[in-house]
């Protein structure tokens, strides 16, 4: 992980309010501390690549100054070493200044940042589940496996993307990959109801479930997994100060009563071990 | 020649700028990011008896030109920091000062008859100025009698010991007359005074109609508490002898200017940390290069430059 000048070499609304952000990137950023066992990345041999793996995020400087202080964390929607992208809503005033930017800004970025998804157990059908801005992270995961699974080291994944509206729905063409599932909660577009409606009618068999999303929408992804026996790879959101595990401040609550960082253990958690009903 | 040294007792740090306890962790964190051996202080999160989980969540809020925090002194306790933390420690060649809290004046003096057994590290800071524990923290740092008679047991240990670590005592700025409670705690014989803690504050959620932070107010800290930390830093120099340390809100070189024309012999940066790592060696940059520029020799020179109001 490193401090990075970088530049905006895209930004662009794809849905109402949500924006993709292109930046340019490299490799001396190096990895992201935690390591871990990516996806679909395994090279011949056992070797873990370098670099930023899906479920990695970084901080972004979100104003010229010193206001607001705190970074903000988003996860990457892509990286191919030369640039890397996130997916961001405008909700706040950070992200609200984030959406002034244009190409050529420069981009303050702390990252890698976080751990990365695991790799699906053998012969495990991957299910990844998005919600809403929880789609960035997911692009990413889903873009490794389907890489992974032509090479042969697992199934195809399987994602499915719940939004409130087809308003919502990123339209930039191949963002989404066109063998996903979508769901709406109104049904102005494919499925009507939330995931976990869509989870109710038709699981496929022996899934491994990755999920990013609002918390209900993870608690419902939890009793599925219950329900299928099946593991949950659950990417967290929270607020956040330092993002590299000093300060405490962006811990997660588990079920045992302990607390995790969101930053350095996390983002992404065993789903079973997560008090949704804290979060 | 410009000599960025200053002494807190009898402890020479090697530049006045540390980093914050809380802030920083125990230093490791944040030693893949930055070269921790240049700071000139690094303070660890507080230290106590017991592990802490910490407060519930969320710990965090966003504030105008600052940030909110309610983290519960969340720390490994005294097993766990001699055990994992106290090893990290060892490898930083920088002056590490603990940060050490308790609930009574029992915690403190035990915890700290057991770390002067340790060695590894160069100081203490006493936290008697934590908004965000119910019991002990800020209930020792408002009442001028409490503190006295706290560090006085505490500077009695430390004679005792004879390693000399020098005892800071960091007070909070939740109080009617900081200046009362510094010389309180230069009567019970502390070898500095660090200030300001954060500020008492609060954010609520209109939507929701609750609190952002779970714990319902939490400790304010950057930019925006800054004069208030200056106010402060400007006030108990001129009631105490000893050396002030001063914080709160410090982002670049012309805000630690500020506290040192103030009176502080030194500073922390903490929040600054969190929106750009590297701020703590850039303002040791700042400090020499404005020595340079100004022709002064010494960090004292700096506190004499300033004009009266």
């Amino acid at each position: 992980m490193k401090r990075l000048d970088r530049e905006i070499i895209s930004i662009t609304e794809i849905a109402q309010d949500y924006y993709e952000l292109v930046f340019s990137w490299d490799s001396d950023a190096g990895e992201a501390a935690q390591g871990g066992n990516a996806p679909g990345g395994v090279q011949p041999g056992g070797v873990l690549p370098r670099g930023v793996q899906p479920g990695n995020f970084v901080t972004v400087k979100a104003g010229p100054a010193t206001d607001p202080v705190l970074r903000r964390p988003f996860a990457f929607s892509a990286c191919d070493g030369k640039t890397a992208s996130f997916i961001f809503q405008k909700r706040g005033r950070g992200t609200s200044w984030l959406a002034t930017l244009s190409r050529g800004s420069p981009l303050d970025i702390l990252g890698p940042l976080g751990n990365a998804f695991p790799a699906p157990g053998a012969g495990k059908q991957p299910v990844l589940i998005a919600g809403g801005i929880g789609l960035g992270p997911m692009l990413f995961l889903a873009a490794r496996l389907r890489e992974g699974a032509l090479a042969g080291s697992h199934r195809m994944p399987l994602l499915l993307t719940g939004f409130r509206t087809a308003a919502l729905i990123p339209e930039r063409p191949g963002l989404i990959p066109p063998e996903s599932v979508i769901c709406t909660d109104d049904g102005s577009q494919g499925f009507k109801g939330t995931v976990g409606d869509w989870l109710d009618s038709a699981v496929p068999d022996s899934p491994e479930f990755y999920a990013c999303g609002p918390v209900p929408m993870m608690a419902a992804v939890e009793k599925h997994a219950i329900i299928h026996k099946a593991k949950y790879h659950a990417s967290v959101e929270q607020w956040m100060a330092c993002g590299v595990g000093a300060c405490m401040g962006c811990t997660v609550a588990m079920k045992d009563g302990s607390y995790e960082r969101a930053c350095k253990e996390g983002p992404i958690f065993d789903g079973y071990k997560i008090d949704w009903s804290r979060l | 020649m410009t000599d960025l040294r200053v002494k807190i007792g009898e402890l020479v740090l090697p530049n006045p700028v540390g980093v914050a306890s809380g802030c920083f962790g125990f230093g490791k964190d944040y030693g893949q990011l930055i070269e921790v051996n240049r700071l000139g202080a690094l303070y660890t999160k507080a230290v106590t008896l017991e592990p802490r989980a910490g407060n519930d969540i969320p710990r965090l809020a966003d504030t105008p030109s600052g940030m909110l925090n309610s983290i519960g002194l969340a720390n490994p306790g005294l097993e766990g920091f001699v055990s994992e933390k106290l090893p990290e420690i060892r490898q930083f060649s920088c002056p590490v000062i603990v940060n050490i809290a308790g609930k009574t004046e029992d915690d403190y003096a035990l915890l700290l008859e057991k770390l002067e057994e340790l060695d590894g590290f160069d100081g203490y800071e006493l936290n008697i100025s934590c908004p965000n524990v119910k019991e002990g923290g800020l209930a020792f740092g408002t009442n001028p009698e409490l503190v006295e008679r706290l560090v006085k047991r505490l500077a009695t240990i430390l004679e005792k010991k004879r390693q000399k670590r020098p005892l800071i005592v960091k007070l909070s700025p939740n109080v009617t007359d900081i200046a009362a409670i510094a010389r309180a705690a230069e009567s019970g014989g502390a070898t500095a005074i660090s200030a300001i803690n954060t500020v008492l504050g609060m954010v609520i959620d209109t939507k929701k109609r609750k609190p952002v932070l779970a714990m319902g107010s939490g400790g304010l800290s950057g930019p925006a508490i800054r004069p208030v930390g200056v106010a402060a830093v400007w006030r108990i120099s001129r009631a105490v002898k000893i050396p002030v340390i001063g914080l709160g809100g410090i982002m670049n070189t012309d805000d630690a200017i500020q506290y040192f024309m103030a009176g502080a012999t030194a500073i922390q940066m903490g929040t600054a940390l969190f929106s750009r790592p590297e701020a703590p060696l850039e303002v040791i940059d700042g400090i020499k290069s404005f020595m340079e520029e100004n022709r002064l020799n010494s960090m004292e020179e700096i506190r004499g430059l300033l004009k009266e109001a």
